[in-house]
């Protein structure tokens, strides 16, 4: 039996997740435990898991459910089970929105932060904050202003972030707790000071005299809590971006003392700063780069990682600062961490010489296919740089991005690389035909449309004017047959552009439904018109395909003198991103199934169908179907107006929707109703 | 739990626990008298109104008390119902010198007895005639007549008199509370005995006969 359950479970491919099949229905029922007495807090436990897991998969919870399951849930209060109760606050806080009444646990849960057991205040802060609005807010402001002076400091911190989020809500209210924010950010406690300042800081950010007091003020003081300085860094360097003041400031004087704070995280957040200012002088960046520089050679891998990425974003910026760096980065080349690695190798690319760039490439190279799609990216923008840095490189590069290129990776990876080629050939014209060569390669095993079509646009748009043209038709023409619309549209598009450049291209090698579709856009071509169509084929098709096929074939059926008249061809009805399916019934024969006309070439090719209508000439318009009875009538009767350029055609489509009876002889007998009189 | 705790749960004497809800006016005094019976130990020092509701428990000598206290104020009293069908027992508290509200009390009072959930139930009922202390109280014969208590034919019931502050009246009404719990319990298990029960009620008869 255990077996069988393993078997299943691996082929749903689950692991193990108890959870997976829950009911929300089962589940509710299952809650009605909690109004039985005495409490079973196991079983409890285990049902408010489940609603919370069901809720967190985003099931709906309707507001009468949600709301009974609530108040039967607050009957646990009951229960001194400490783990059972804060699941409660787990649920009051997942709950909060959807069920109604949630204020009814406000005294239990004041009770609570104000009670003697520690592990129940700050969670019970948390969910208070949760289900309290502003107007109870002023009910529990006193518990509130105590909890954040509060001498334990999980219950200051919890009253610290619940008021900071409560600061969007009722500003007014918080603003008043000012002072004991203040008291707090004198704590010991690391995590605490944090808190308090950064509840301070939200208090006060919109007036910026007030922001500056706080900075002055905390700057001189000093602070106890790492991560307190790091906001202090953060507040100040916003503060000097947006004054645009100078780098005399004092503000810009603590930042830089902040290089020399004994913590590491307070250290690199500081260097982070300055290296992001705009406008830094070399003489400013010195001291950031060499900590930074520092950190390269640390024990501890993230803070080498936190200092390469910082080098590398600020690489394009500052090349020069960053040179300094050089030998360490070096080092960092066959870290055995990859992510630091890559940075390091990009980071060199962007700032070392031209000769190391084929060393740098062999070395990336021997392990770009062990790191993520998303540093894979990294090393795409690195190169796509380095080709404008050293347009002389495009070989070695585009080399190295073909390899990418057929390597496994996510659109995102896929389009960095053929961004980066699109933009070398266009730099580069004698790189022009291996990258699209390269490209040619890519798209025949490509799953990404919007490449694929992105390419083949390319291919049309530089294709003819290489000296071999006949080269990329092969590529060009299985996209055709064997892509999607998107792609069979772009491919299309891009053998007429082929075709509007090289009257004389030879399609011999190409087999007869290519050649039909060549020689049909010659046939375009070859018209007197010849400039009016070569711009419909490069600017786009503006007239319905199968209209013009038809039209085209009247015209050879019947000669005349009279040259091809191009406005006498129907306008595609369809907007431009269905054009696509216009193009394709050209390819008729071996993919019917997928064409879809446009409704008016359906009409037309019915209409010519009837021998009375023969003679009616083109179809200029029809109406969208008028219905003229009512929808659940035994007989639905629609109209359709075709207009003719001298006739009018009614179409009545008559659909029996009895099943028991046959509709026979039927006739229509319009009539011309007069005008209605006034009344 | 006590050693002795356990010998009495197996011996069948372990404490039964009952669910009662507290309820009445905002200000009548609810919280108060809760905390009175609970431990001293465990007393709260400082009363404020209540929102929601709290869960106190306390025990008397037979019986394991969780009590529902519920907030009195007027748009919180639309959610005692949902504690309703769980309840064994009411206490109903009266500010008794809060003659102005007699009226709003009794209209809650038969909201609450015309309650689907509460109508078909022998619930014992507990009122609390509190703030006795205070000037201007009325009597507890005064209040069960302005709240028409004997038009309640279909439950137990009983009033005391009570100073929640100073605790006096209270362990009374708990004492009668208990004993028709216990009532209720046998007879809804089936057993034969009814003289508890006849002599609690003659004694209901006792204290309604005013
Ligand atoms: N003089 C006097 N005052 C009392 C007595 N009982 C309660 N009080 C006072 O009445 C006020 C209200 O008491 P609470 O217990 O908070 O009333 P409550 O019924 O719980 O009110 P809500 O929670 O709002 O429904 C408090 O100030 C108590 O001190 C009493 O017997 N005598
Ligand atoms: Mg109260």
């Amino acid at each position: 039996m255990i077996k069988k359950f393993d078997k299943k479970d691996e082929e749903s491919g689950s692991g193990s997740n108890p959870f997976q099949h829950l009911e929300k229905s089962a589940v509710l029922q299952e809650a009605r435990i909690f109004n039985e007495t005495p409490i079973n807090p196991r079983r409890c436990l285990h049902i408010l898991t489940k609603i919370i897991y069901l809720l967190n998969q985003g099931e709906h919870f309707g507001t009468t459910e949600a709301t009974e399951a609530f108040f039967a849930m607050t009957r646990l209060f009951q229960s001194n089970d400490q783990t059972l109760r804060r699941m409660c606050y787990l649920t009051i806080k997942e709950m909060a929105n959807i069920s109604e009444d949630v204020i009814i646990v406000t005294s239990s849960l004041t009770k609570d932060m104000t009670g003697k057991e520690d592990v129940y205040r700050g969670p019970a802060i948390r969910a208070l904050c949760r289900i309290t609005d502003t107007t109870m807010l002023q009910a529990i402001e006193r518990y509130m202003k105590q909890a954040i002076v509060d001498k334990v400091p999980s219950v200051s911190s919890s009253a610290l972030v619940s008021s900071l989020h409560m600061v969007k809500m009722s500003y007014d209210v918080v603003k008043r707790w000012v002072n004991e924010a203040q008291e707090a950010a004198s704590s010991d406690n690391i995590m605490v000071q944090y808190h308090a300042l950064g509840l301070l800081y939200h208090l006060r950010k919109n007036d910026r005299l007030a922001v500056t007091k706080m900075l002055n003020k905390f700057t001189k003081s000093g602070l106890k809590s790492p991560f307190a300085y790091c906001m202090l860094i953060r507040i100040a360097s916003k503060l000097l971006d947006e004054t645009e003041a100078g780098h005399d400031s004092p503000l810009f004087d603590f930042i830089e003392s902040c290089l020399r704070n004994k913590n590491e995280m307070v250290v690199y957040e500081a260097a982070s700063a300055i290296v992001h200012m705009p406008n830094c002088t070399a003489r400013e960046l010195a001291p950031a780069v060499s900590v930074l520089q520092l950190f390269c050679s640390s024990p501890k891998a993230a803070l080498r990682y936190a200092a390469v990425r910082t080098l590398n974003k600020v690489a394009m910026k500052h090349p020069s600062a960053v040179t300094a760096c050089n030998l360490d980065l070096e080092n960092l080349i066959t870290d055995s961490n990859r992510s630091i690695a890559t940075l390091a190798i990009t980071t060199l690319l962007k700032t070392g010489s031209e000769s190391s760039v084929d060393r740098l490439m062999k070395q990336i190279s021997s392990f770009v296919s062990e790191i993520s799609d998303e540093f894979k990216v990294v090393v795409v923008q690195a190169i796509s740089a380095l080709c404008q840095k050293y347009p002389r490189k495009h070989s070695v590069m585009m080399n190295f991005l073909s390899n990418m290129l057929r390597d496994d990776g996510g659109f995102d990876y896929k389009r960095a690389i053929v961004d980066c080629i699109i933009s070398i050939i266009e730099e580069n014209p004698e790189s022009k035909e291996t990258g699209l060569a390269h490209l040619c390669e890519f798209i025949e095993d490509c799953e990404h449309t919007v490449l694929a079509t992105k390419i083949l646009h390319l291919l049309g748009k530089e294709g003819p004017r290489t000296p071999q043209p006949s080269k990329y038709i092969r590529f060009i023409f299985n996209r055709v047959v064997l892509e999607s619309e998107a792609v069979r549209a772009a491919a299309v598009s891009a053998l007429a552009k082929f075709g509007a450049q090289n009257d004389d291209l030879c399609f011999a090698f190409l087999d007869d439904e290519v050649r039909d579709r060549a020689t049909f856009y010659m046939n375009v071509l070859q018209q007197k018109q010849k400039a009016l169509n070569a711009a419909y084929i490069f600017n786009g098709l503006s007239v319905s395909i199968p209209g013009l096929e038809k039209s085209l074939h009247q015209y050879t059926l019947d000669p005349s003198e009279k040259p091809f008249d191009m406005k006498s061809v129907p306008l595609a009805t369809t907007p431009i991103t269905e054009q696509k399916t216009e193009i394709a019934p050209v390819a008729t024969s071996k993919l019917p199934e997928k064409l879809a006309p446009s409704r008016q070439d359906i009409y037309q090719e019915q209409l010519a169908a009837v021998p009375e209508f023969q003679g009616l000439g083109p179809l200029f318009k029809s109406s969208e179907p008028v219905q003229l009875t009512e929808a659940e009538t035994e007989y639905v009767v629609r109209c359709i107006k075709h207009t003719f350029a001298r006739h009018m055609v009614f179409q009545f489509d008559c659909t029996n929707t009895l099943n028991d009876q046959l509709l026979q002889k039927l006739t229509a007998s319009p009539t011309v109703s007069p005008v209605p009189a006034t009344l | 739990m006590g050693l002795l705790d356990k010998l009495s749960g197996w011996l069948g004497l372990r404490k039964k626990e009952v669910n009662v809800l507290c309820l009445g006016l905002d200000n009548s005094g609810k919280t108060t008298i809760i905390n009175q019976l609970k431990p001293s130990n465990t007393q709260e020092q400082e009363i404020v109104p209540t929102i929601g509701f709290n869960i106190e428990k306390f025990k008397s000598s037979s019986l394991l008390f969780t009590v529902f206290d519920m907030s009195g104020q007027n748009r919180y009293r639309n959610l005692w119902e949902h504690y309703y069908k769980e309840s064994h027992a009411i206490i109903f508290v009266v500010d008794s010198s809060d003659k102005l509200r007699m009226v709003v009390a009794k209209e809650e009072l038969d909201t609450l007895l015309n309650h689907e959930d509460i109508r078909c139930k022998k619930l014992p009922m507990l009122f609390f005639a509190n703030k006795m202390d205070l000037q201007d109280s009325m009597s507890s014969i005064r209040v069960s007549q302005m709240l028409c208590l004997e038009n309640i034919k279909d439950k137990p019931w009983h009033i005391c008199d009570s100073n929640a502050i100073k605790g006096e009246g209270l362990q009374e009404g708990l004492d009668w509370l208990q004993g028709e719990v216990f009532n209720n319990k046998t007879v809804t298990l089936g057993y034969k005995g009814r003289e508890g029960q006849v002599k609690l009620c003659s004694e209901c008869q006792f204290t309604h006969a005013y």
